[in-house]
């Protein structure tokens, strides 16, 4: 009997995969795609705290489950694109058991991924059978090998906040490296096998942001999303101050859309300056045989995350 | 590895050993006994499971064992031992069918009303609030109308006090997690069996070596299950099986069997099927593939994988031909054609495909998850050898069957023959992949379809070629379904069975039926379109049957038909339609079902082998009998779903409520008639006092089988005119499956709007409004539920619904609920249904079945909605954000 360990030195020893909530890892281990026994992170010390600085920002703790994310108010008011992009993901269930390491780290939808009778490259395989089988959920920045679009919604949100996150005995790391570009088909994170992400380390809260978070499915609820987006914005009266602009279903990791960022900032927030902004969205695209759909699905995104974004009156407040 | 976890389940605590693999649900389920905790989808979609961890609402198949350590647990269980509000409301708004889901949602809305009370004391949350709240809850069933209800009526306080009554007979078991399915059984001394799969879509096995399995610790049987050909024809076909102490050491057993198999070509897909040179699925003269209706399939030829054509429901199709191609040559634009395309859609009750199998001697009982107990045991009692007396099979309550479940499946038989080679009970349940990959599956198809339509008089000829695709099944009818709703001088049936090696397609709820629906409802659609008539005035202009032209009046006066826009005319972001489409069903019933109708200890009873999948049979046989005394269902005890009660029908076809309604009025009435001689000898009164006499009456049981329709003048035998086919489909019917045709149709007119969001391609079905003609209804609250299931799963199947393939493994990828979609309670239309009841006063009770007519035209009506709204035709499904898309931009 090895006990779950109590200190992160402990857990750092230990062979096996990490299990925070286990939402992910279960799915995995019933389906036989898993590649260890679980190392529990449940009793290492203060993973589930949010801590604030005097600057303003949060520090959130890997552990902390989605659903206080956002449900918690401080943060919810700090950064409502994180907090909208929490509310929206999954499921309450999943969402109260889930964490926000875990939903950073977790392993992506891909179906040939998750089939225990099928090899890809994420599974130490030689090539991606689902770049020349069924991707209908593919990726349409085609960006490298593996043609998955990346799972993690928070991520995407954490990109859109310039976040970084902190590693057990290394230096906290901008999220964007956490991904990487894409070309690097084996892997959903760049963190190695004895490496745990302890931290969210989030910047100072900005004011009057306003935020929104959407995304394309089919059906209404509970759905993993064809496309998503997460939009910042701050207003200098009509005038778009400042714009961060975040998808997420579209690409091997969550992608910064920095061309759209500058043609929203410092213009007046018309249609047409949202529209051209939307449209640019699918600049360096590059669809797959079943998924050129997607490229018009993350134009109509951005578009309704950005129209919501403008509509936002602050937290608790319901924006549509 | 495993440690100790100290945990309060329902406020009892306990020391268990877990091993650190496990989750939370195998724990309540397997080692507490607390099996009012389901295990669905084994991902966290489904809700199933959903338990209360310190009192918030988690998804037990997800929750690590180990993560229970200190933490306090509430099942199903744990809300009692009085009946909590939403429980009540429940069982009074008939929020659940086959029950296999409720307890998960009772969790989560006990959780919701207790927080929501707190927070807003009784205001009335919006549906809107409820679905958010239950997003995490899946129903196959489609359940959602009553559940909606049931919450919001709870939070207001509606349900703090009162009784527990309600339409559903035994609901009171679902809710508090009592009711006991086929997987929840546990024997002393039961091992846990699994199957060992082909990974090759064809191939010869050469050999099985079960030794290196039989030699694991832990380990009761291992056991072959392959037929005497020694091929598999699709991934997944069944090879072995071994039972063991427990499923993960079954599942490493099953690792070290060694299997030498010989690969042969495959054919995935029809496509591939038809190509030159194509494997064959089957070959020489003794083809016997599965069938995917509901009976034996028609005679017909083969040409290498197409079976067909199968045409004897043609009239005149020389001359239809000839119509259509003249047509077609002057360019007629009433001349409406096109090539429609369905997907497969899976069943996936929620209660997978399990049986637990216990030897008692030469005895064997059976708990099973079937819609046929007494088929079902002939089955196990043949395929055996043994005497039928010695099988016992029940069936108490069936999580959901759909059609899925109507005969001896490989679990059942895997259970028996590890239990009889293990000396031990067994239990072999589907896991969800399984479920979905294999379990069953409504057949795709492709339907080329030509309509001639007229100004003023009926339709004038109908070209049908139906080419369908169930795998390694053949049974495609739909062409042959388009015979019987608009009568035309000339009709070309021709229905082609394209098999291929995809695992069998089985009857899916109106086998064929809404497929032809997809295409022939969307083609008088399109009619009416090029007419400029309203689609309803077409139809009443060409459908006889007296019931759908009552519906048709219905619909035309439905302010819901009335503010329909006007079609193509909308240029919006958000653009709305509503749509229009009819269906036709048969009657049938089933030969040689008796009902026993008695007294016993001074309860009146009904007993016979039905059994319910959620469809409410057993309130119909209360409500039923009860009549007859004047007294409340509840004053009656039945008994189902065993095989030992005297023969029921299957729960498929549209036939249970058909057949069992009348012998229960016939052995009602024989005992209503004893007990009035009985009552004539103790005192002589007028007026009688059922309940009294009942309870004072001595044991008495009356016997009836089915007595016959009465003559039927001015109703249509179904087949008439069909000449020679119909004839013989008729006997062929009677004498290979038993069952009986009946005079009349089934009709029924869906409408659905929809609110189509053409910037992100997303279809929301609004509001709908179900007409259903299966004349009078025995227990209306649950007829009703039904038709709410039967519009959601027609939602599922126009919108979401495809299985996802990869066609050059012949793998099913979409293995699970998260990659299958079947509707949410998000998703759910506001739902009319309105009930026509007459046109069955042939029928003792004068009504007939209806699961089956509840869902058929729904897609297609859903279909007539988006053309409506957006002037773009769907003729693929399901409609999909990308298929919409790109329909639009055209």
């Amino acid at each position: 009997m090895t006990p779950a360990p109590s200190t992160i030195e402990e857990a750092r020893q230990a062979s096996g995969e990490y299990r925070a909530g286990g939402t992910d890892f279960q799915q995995r281990l019933r389906s036989g795609v898993s590649s260890g026994p679980p190392i529990d992170l449940g009793r290492l010390p203060d993973l589930d705290r949010v801590e604030w600085n005097e600057r303003g920002a949060a520090r959130i703790g890997a552990m902390v489950p989605i659903a206080t994310l956002a449900s918690d108010t401080r943060l919810a008011t700090a950064y409502p694109g994180l907090a909208q992009a929490a509310g929206a993901l999954a499921t309450p269930q999943i969402r109260a058991a889930g964490t926000l390491g875990g939903n950073l780290l977790q392993r992506n939808r891909c179906w040939y991924y998750r089939h225990p009778a099928l090899s890809c490259l994420k599974k130490g395989g030689e090539d991606c059978p689902a770049r020349s089988g069924n991707h209908l959920l593919g990726v349409c920045f085609d960006l490298g090998p593996c043609v998955a679009p990346h799972p993690s919604t928070l991520g995407m949100a954490l990109l859109a906040y310039g976040a970084e996150v902190g590693v057990a005995a290394g230096a906290d790391l901008p999220v964007a490296g956490l991904y990487g570009d894409g070309t690097d088909g084996r892997h959903d994170h760049q963190l190695g096998e004895h490496e745990i992400l302890t931290a969210v380390q989030m910047p100072p809260a900005l004011e009057h942001e306003r935020a929104a978070y959407s995304r394309a499915t089919s059906r209404a609820l509970a759905e993993w999303p064809l496309v998503e987006a997460v939009v910042r914005l701050i207003m200098s009266g009509e005038t778009i101050e400042f714009a961060a602009v975040a998808v997420g279903g579209v690409a091997p990791v969550p992608l910064r859309l920095e061309q759209v960022e500058q043609a929203l900032t410092g213009r007046p927030a018309s249609g047409e300056v949202l529209a051209r902004a939307a449209s640019l969205s699918t600049s360096g695209a590059s669809s797959l045989p079943m998924t050129r759909y997607k490229l018009e699905l993350l134009s109509g995104t951005l578009c309704e995350t950005l129209e919501r974004a403008l509509r936002w009156r602050g937290a608790g407040r319901d924006s549509r | 590895m495993s440690e100790t976890v100290r945990v309060s389940v329902n406020g009892e605590p306990h020391e268990i050993e877990v091993r650190k693999e496990e989750s939370a649900v195998e724990v309540l389920r397997d080692r507490l006994g607390l099996t009012g905790t389901k295990l669905v989808c084994g991902e966290g979609v489904c809700g199933a499971c959903t338990v209360l961890l310190d009192g918030v609402p988690v998804t037990s198949c997800l929750l690590p064992a180990t993560a229970l350590e200190g933490r306090a647990l509430t099942t199903v269980e744990g809300l009692g031992p009085d009946l909590h509000p939403v429980q009540r409301a429940f069982i009074a708004h008939d929020a659940l069918q086959c029950g296999y889901c409720t307890p998960g949602f009772l969790v989560e809305a006990v959780a919701f009303h207790d927080r929501w009370r707190r927070q807003h004391g009784t205001d009335e949350p919006t549906r809107e609030d409820v679905a958010q709240a239950l997003a995490g809850h899946l129903c196959r069933c489609g359940a959602y109308v009553g559940i909606l209800a049931a919450v919001r009526d709870a939070c207001a306080g509606r349900f703090d006090s009162g009784d527990s009554s309600g339409p559903r007979l035994e609901a009171r078991e679902k809710v508090t997690g009592e009711a006991v399915y086929a997987a929840d059984v546990r024997h002393e001394g039961q091992l846990e069996g699994v199957i060992l799969r082909s990974p090759h879509p064809h191939a010869r096995v050469i050999f099985v070596d079960l030794e290196p399995a039989r030699a694991l610790a832990g380990i009761g049987a291992a056991i072959e299950l392959l037929g005497k050909e020694r091929v598999v024809r699709y991934v997944g076909q069944e090879v072995a099986a071994v039972a063991a102490t427990d499923r993960h050491t079954a599942e490493r057993a099953l690792a070290l069997v060694k299997v030498r198999y010989e690969p042969l070509p495959a054919s995935i897909g029809a496509g591939a099927a038809q190509r030159e040179g194509a494997a064959a699925v089957y070959s020489g003269f003794r083809r016997r593939p599965p069938s995917s209706g509901e009976g034996p399939p028609a005679p017909a030829r083969w040409h290498g994988n197409v079976r067909g054509p199968v045409g004897a429901f043609s009239h005149r199709a020389r001359r239809a031909r000839r119509l259509v191609a003249e047509a077609r040559e002057r360019g007629d634009p009433l001349l409406v054609e096109g090539t429609w395309r369905t997907a497969a859609q899976v069943h996936t009750a929620f209660e997978p495909h399990a049986c637990t199998a216990r030897w008692d001697g030469e005895r064997l009982h059976v708990h099973g998850s079937t819609q046929a107990v007494g088929r079902v045991a002939k089955q196990i009692a043949e395929h055996f050898e043994m005497e039928d007396e010695l099988v016992h099979l029940v069936a108490e309550h069936v999580g959901g069957g759909f059609g899925a479940k109507q005969n001896l499946s490989p679990e059942t038989v895997a259970a028996i023959e590890l239990a009889r080679a293990a000396r031990a009970p067994v239990r072999v349940a589907l896991d969800r992949g399984e479920e979905i990959s294999l379990a069953g599956y409504r057949p795709s198809a492709e339907i080329e379809l030509a309509l001639l339509a007229s100004h003023s008089d009926g339709l004038r000829a109908l070209q049908v070629r139906a080419y369908g695709d169930a795998g390694v099944s053949v049974g495609s009818s739909i062409a042959a379904l388009c015979r019987m709703v608009y009568p035309a001088p000339a009709k070309d049936l021709q229905d082609f069975d394209i098999v291929n090696h995809m695992p069998p397609g089985l009857p899916f709820r109106g086998p064929n039926a809404p497929l032809a629906c997809w295409a022939l409802e969307q083609a008088v659609d399109e009619a009416a379109h090029r007419l400029g008539e309203d689609p309803i005035a077409l139809r009443r202009r060409w459908d006889p049957l007296p019931q759908r032209q009552r519906l048709y009046a219905w619909v035309q006066s439905h302010p819901l038909w009335h503010d329909r826009p006007r079609s193509g005319s909308q240029q919006g972001r958000f653009r709305r339609g509503v749509g229009v489409a009819a269906a036709n069903w048969l009657y049938l019933y089933q030969l040689g079902c008796e009902v026993e109708v008695g007294v016993e200890h001074g309860r009146l009873f009904v007993a016979t082998g039905v059994q319910d999948i959620g469809t409410g049979i057993r309130s119909v046989l209360a409500s039923t009998a009860a009549d007859v005394f004047d007294l409340e269902p509840a004053a009656v005890e039945v008994r189902i779903g065993d095989s030992r009660l005297v023969s029921g029908p299957a729960s498929g076809g549209s036939m249970a409520t058909a057949t069992l309604v009348p012998i229960t009025l016939a052995a009602a009435t024989e005992v209503r008639r004893r007990l009035v001689a009985h009552m004539a000898e103790a005192k002589a009164s007028d007026n009688v006092d059922w309940a009294e006499l009942i309870a004072s009456a001595p044991d008495l049981t009356a016997r009836a089988d089915r007595p016959d329709d009465d003559a039927a003048p001015g109703v249509g035998r179904p087949l008439a005119g069909t000449g020679l086919a119909g004839r013989l489909t008729e006997r062929m019917v009677r004498r290979r499956s038993k069952v009986g045709i009946g005079h009349g149709y089934t009709g029924a007119v869906h409408v659905s709007e929809v609110e189509v969001d053409t910037l992100l391609g997303r279809i929301r079905v609004l509001r709908a409004a179900a007409g259903i003609g299966a004349g009078r209804v025995a227990a209306p609250e649950l007829a009703r539920s039904q038709a709410y299931g039967g519009v959601i799963q027609g939602v599922g199947y126009a919108l979401y619904e495809q299985r996802q393939d990869d066609s050059r493994r012949g793998i099913v990828l979409s293995a699970g609920l998260e990659d299958y979609r079947i509707p949410g309670i998000g998703d759910t239309p506001e739902i009319e249904v309105h009930f026509d009841e007459e046109g069955f006063e042939h029928v003792p009770g004068r009504g007939v079945g209806l699961g089956e007519i509840s869902t058929m035209a729904v897609a297609a009506s859903i279909g007539n909605a988006v053309h409506n709204a957006t002037g773009w035709r769907p003729y693929e499904l399901p409609i999909r954000p990308d298929r919409l898309l790109e329909g639009i931009r055209a």
